[in-house]
């Protein structure tokens, strides 16, 4: 196979996003998957999408727009 | 100029200000990486040049709308750049925005043939070399203006660089001189290849001491005649557990953490950040400060990371929108760096601390943090952690490390810790050994609960130069007892101490002797991996210890002081005990727990309390 060279938009590992490593991953036209040099990871533009929705897993707050810096009585769960 | 009001004026108002600078960087950081992939290196590709200089007139666009001023910091690359000149002359007669200098930006063709180097960190170059490219490059900016500038700059600059800026050219009033929690995470974060190992610094703007920036100086004798700013205003939980390149005022790191709805495309939580920030003016006299640095390579046509070009553009003109919009609503001032420094000259003292109460407004884990910093230490309390210490930098001491190629700091410049809870393990360690915190455990016939087991909350009160915490009671279970323990935080402004006073408000026995255990492990370091041990002394009272990894106590009852000596951070940390019963201890550790303790044991019944001190001293 030729060389991999980047996608259609840069793509990080999202597994090793996970673990706060911010990796570029690289596209095998042959196999149509990115792939990570660092981990196993390797998947398709599909995949890596749905792996970053896990990621915002996280951050539950994250849509929760605050008013009061020191009123805890909302449920953020 | 319409900030510098009359001191006395200034002081009693509350305000929220922002700087926003824009670096015409030719070479963008990045960008050269990214969209050239599969090219040969190539500074000066006529493509790249241009997309640069669109990008900063987008951001400076972007600001302009929405009614904010710039702090435009040229680069070297742009000084050699008519169009980027004449834009920067343009927007400052037109919009008021000042024009600086950053030596981030370093990288271009005159730059590599003139120093045959691809270094581009200011603070890594050697100290000759530091001398001439600043001269090089305050020259090449007075030949653009014909003035010098009042601002300048870069991710960190070590002291004796501002020293000899300040020296050199006297305009400069301002800089940005560090990126806080940007250390071992970052590095981490960019698989070990992003070298900026600057942990420890101020979170807001503070005044360098002359003998290291990240300390901020206690008096005129100390002071490096500028007033620093970090680079962005960091997400004060998120970035000290995580990389802090994800939570910042910087929309597009906001992306970078993935922290958006990938279809609507919102980020709450920028706005979050920025009214957290806000909310701080309610610990620091009614002052906050927000600052918005993007440098171009973030808003590059190819996108960045799985970010398309409209999504980075959609966040910066969201993030400018909303200053704009508080601006409009009368809850932002908006100035440059030169002004922001002659206001805060004008606001604050020396001594007087800059204290953050920040809550969790992320992970919806309610956790509270409360953040210290002053010319003799910063210190983080955890609120998750019954109020523990979990991280604690002796300032005091003013490390005065030289710093660069040719020196023992090339990367590291790292003000180093005594406690650090993420990188010495804290409360929690596996199998064996202690972890750094300062703490207490509650102890009762043969049963003892730390109160780092104790979520709380904490109020912030100040009074007479005194800053205090007021911690939510703890319960503590025992087989057979109840008790519930207070906990009030102070720190005393030019103490150099921290003062806890526990007390046992009740108890279900009324004549139960409770003994409460204060301690505090710690060590010292800038990273996760142990240093050295063998020159710290331990001290109790006239009595000492050599450290040498062999596990030895002392112990005696009314100590009047326990204390470690550390020669490596030229520090002497103390700690001192008030209570009616009380028995002094030190600690050595041991190779598989190279640590050292500190601590009293006090015996209290319902009613009574245990004072402590946690003193800071310079150890030459």
């Amino acid at each position: 196979m030729a060389q991999a060279g980047k996608g259609r938009l840069n793509f990080r590992c999202p597994q090793c996003f996970m673990r706060d490593i911010d990796m570029d991953m690289f596209y095998d036209k042959d196999k149509k998957e990115y792939y990570c040099i660092r981990c196993q990871y390797h998947g398709d533009e599909k995949d890596v999408l749905e792996k970053n929705e896990q990621i915002r897993l996280k951050y539950r707050a994250m849509y929760h727009r605050f008013k009061d810096f020191e009123d805890f009585s909302d449920d953020l769960s | 100029m319409t900030v510098c009001r009359n001191k006395e004026a200034v002081k009693h108002m509350s305000d929220f200000i922002v700087n926003i600078i824009h670096r015409p960087e030719m070479v963008p950081e990045y960008a050269e990486k990214v969209t050239g992939h599969g090219k040969e290196e190539d500074l000066g590709r006529e493509g790249l040049l241009t997309e640069s200089l669109d990008i900063f007139k987008i951001q400076q666009e972007c600001a302009h709308k929405n009614g904010l001023k710039t702090t435009i910091q040229m680069t070297y690359a742009s000084l050699f750049n008519e169009e980027a000149v004449a834009l920067a002359k343009e927007h400052h007669e037109k919009y008021g925005d000042e024009i600086g200098l950053t030596l981030l930006g370093l990288p271009c063709e005159q730059f590599r043939e003139k120093y045959k180097t691809k270094d581009f960190c200011i603070w890594m170059f050697s100290m000759e070399d530091k001398k001439a490219i600043v001269n090089d490059v305050f020259e090449k900016f007075h030949e653009c203006f014909g003035f010098y500038p009042e601002s300048t700059g870069s991710y960190y600059l070590d002291a004796a660089l501002i020293n000899y800026i300040k020296e050199k050219y006297p305009s400069v009033k301002c800089a940005v001189a560090t990126c806080w929690e940007e250390g071992p995470k970052a590095y981490h974060t960019c698989n070990n290849s992003w070298y900026t190992l600057m942990d420890g610094g101020p979170w807001a703007p503070w005044i360098p001491s002359k003998q290291n920036t990240h300390a901020p100086a206690a008096n005129r004798e100390e002071d490096s005649g500028i007033v620093a700013i970090p680079h962005l205003s960091r997400d004060l939980l998120a970035c000290y557990d995580g990389n802090g390149s994800n939570f910042g005022t910087h929309p597009q790191n906001v992306l970078r953490g993935m922290i958006y709805n990938s279809k609507t495309w919102e980020y709450p939580y920028l706005y979050n950040l920025i009214d957290q920030y806000r909310y701080l003016e309610k610990f620091n006299n009614g002052y906050a400060y927000n600052m918005m640095f993007v440098g171009p390579g973030w808003m590059n046509k190819m996108g960045r990371w799985e970010a398309p070009y409209e999504l980075l553009l959609k966040s910066y003109e969201d993030g400018c929108a909303y200053y704009g919009q508080l601006k409009k609503e009368g809850k932002l001032l908006d100035m440059t760096m030169s002004e922001f420094a002659d206001y805060y000259r004008a606001k604050k003292h020396y001594e007087e601390p800059e204290c953050a109460l920040w809550r969790d407004i992320l992970y919806g884990s309610d956790k509270q943090l409360f953040w210290y910093c002053d010319p003799y230490m910063r210190a983080c309390v955890n609120m998750d952690e019954g109020g523990a210490i979990v991280d604690l930098r002796p300032y005091v001491s003013k490390l005065d490390d030289p710093m660069g190629i040719g020196t023992k700091h090339v990367q590291d410049v790292s003000y180093p810790f005594l406690i650090q809870e993420k990188y010495r393990a804290g409360y929690f360690t596996h199998y064996a050994g202690e972890g750094t915190v300062r703490s207490a455990k509650i102890c009762y016939q043969g049963e003892e609960a730390d109160l780092c087991l104790c979520r709380t909350k904490a109020h912030f009160r100040e009074e007479n130069g005194v800053r205090s915490l007021t911690l939510d009671p703890a319960e503590i279970e025992f087989r057979n007892l109840k008790c519930t323990v207070q906990t009030v935080i102070s720190f005393k402004e030019g103490d150099s101490s921290i003062r806890i006073d526990r007390k046992l408000l009740s108890c279900t026995d009324p004549d139960a002797e409770i003994t409460v255990d204060e301690y505090m492990v710690g060590c010292y370091g800038t990273t996760e991996y142990p240093e050295d041990m063998t020159s710290l002394t331990l001290s109790l009272d006239e009595e000492s210890l050599a450290y040498e990894y062999k596990c030895r106590e002392l112990h005696k009852e009314n100590a009047d002081r326990a204390e470690c000596v550390l020669p490596p951070v030229k520090t002497r940390v103390i700690l001192e005990c008030e209570a009616s019963r009380k028995e002094g201890y030190v600690k050595e550790g041991y190779a598989f727990s190279p640590m050292f303790t500190l601590g009293y044991k006090a015996v209290l019944k319902a009613g009574e309390g245990v004072t402590t001190w946690l003193r800071l001293e310079k150890a030459d």
